[in-house]
């Protein structure tokens, strides 16, 4: 079974990793926001809380997960020099996949 | 950012930071207001007696005993930063050996979400109002007050002390134990 969950990619490319945080850390200042001042009106910290904490479950199933929203500008590989001719047609998605950059 | 445990990581680090400055935000909302709010204390019954003082350094002391009456609204002191309020009531006086005396006579937690309308009615002293001495027979100036700490979710824990207080004299002579 184990076999099958590591099969699934969980990287992103870059673009998609900036998008990501923007993305979470939007959600989490805008949650930020409306929980502090709904707090204030009804004079309960706790509502506060709650509220950021419900923001912080939204981007986490926003951004954890790998989208495909974030992986649409993969990483453009310099084609392999082929050693002999045919052997080394791999796709560009599939070569970043072997190679784990950071 | 690369893996999940990376953005995971990452994500929550925000999030705590956040969440430290909205606490932030909360204490400086609350930093500055005033905690007080007028009290009313009354008195209904004074004895005092001379006993064995078994804590002092000498063989008998003075006792007091007050029966009194205590109200006051807390409402307007609760807000989003208080968590809850111990108040407590002292009695100030002055002797011929001490220039002040303050003697804790009772205290109580009133908790976030409790009855704010305090309207206590004769109310014996919770602990010995015991004297440093003989001081408190015919003394003319025994000042009560009622004072709270405010102990808030983020920031300073205040000493407030209630607006209003009650003079009472004790009598000259001491009440000897009734024997049945």
């Amino acid at each position: 079974m184990f076999s099958a969950f590591k099969s699934i990619p969980t990287d992103m490319d870059y673009k998609g990793q900036k998008l990501a945080e923007q993305i979470f850390q939007g959600v989490i200042l805008v949650s930020a926001v409306i929980g502090f001042i709904y707090g204030l009106f009804v004079q309960q910290f706790g509502w506060t809380v709650y509220i950021m904490l419900a923001g912080f479950t939204v981007s986490c199933f926003l951004t954890l997960p790998p989208w495909p929203m974030y992986r649409r500008n993969p990483l453009k590989w310099q084609p392999a020099v082929p050693e002999a001719s045919g052997e080394n047609r791999d796709k560009p998605q599939e070569s970043q996949k072997k190679k784990k950059h950071k | 950012m690369n893996t999940v445990l990376s953005r995971a990581n990452s994500l929550f680090a925000f999030s705590l930071s956040v969440m430290a400055a909205l606490t932030f935000g909360c204490f400086i909302t609350t930093a500055f207001k005033d905690r007080s709010v007028p009290v009313d204390i009354q008195v209904s019954k004074v004895m005092i007696k001379n006993v064995d003082d078994f804590t002092g350094p000498r063989e008998r002391s003075d006792l007091g005993f007050v029966t009194f009456d205590i109200s006051a609204n807390l409402q307007p002191i609760f807000d989003w930063n208080v968590k809850e309020l111990f108040l407590y009531l002292t009695a100030e006086y002055s002797t011929k050996s001490n220039a002040l005396n303050q003697v804790v006579l009772w205290d109580k937690i009133v908790l976030r979400g409790d009855n704010t309308k305090l309207n206590m009615k004769d109310v014996k002293s919770k602990y010995f109002f015991f004297d440093d001495g003989n001081g408190l027979r015919a003394n003319k100036n025994i000042t009560l007050t009622l004072s709270w700490n405010v102990v808030p979710n983020a920031g300073i824990l205040p000493l407030v002390m209630g607006s209003g207080h009650k003079s009472l004299t004790f009598p000259e002579t001491y009440e000897t134990t009734k024997s049945y």
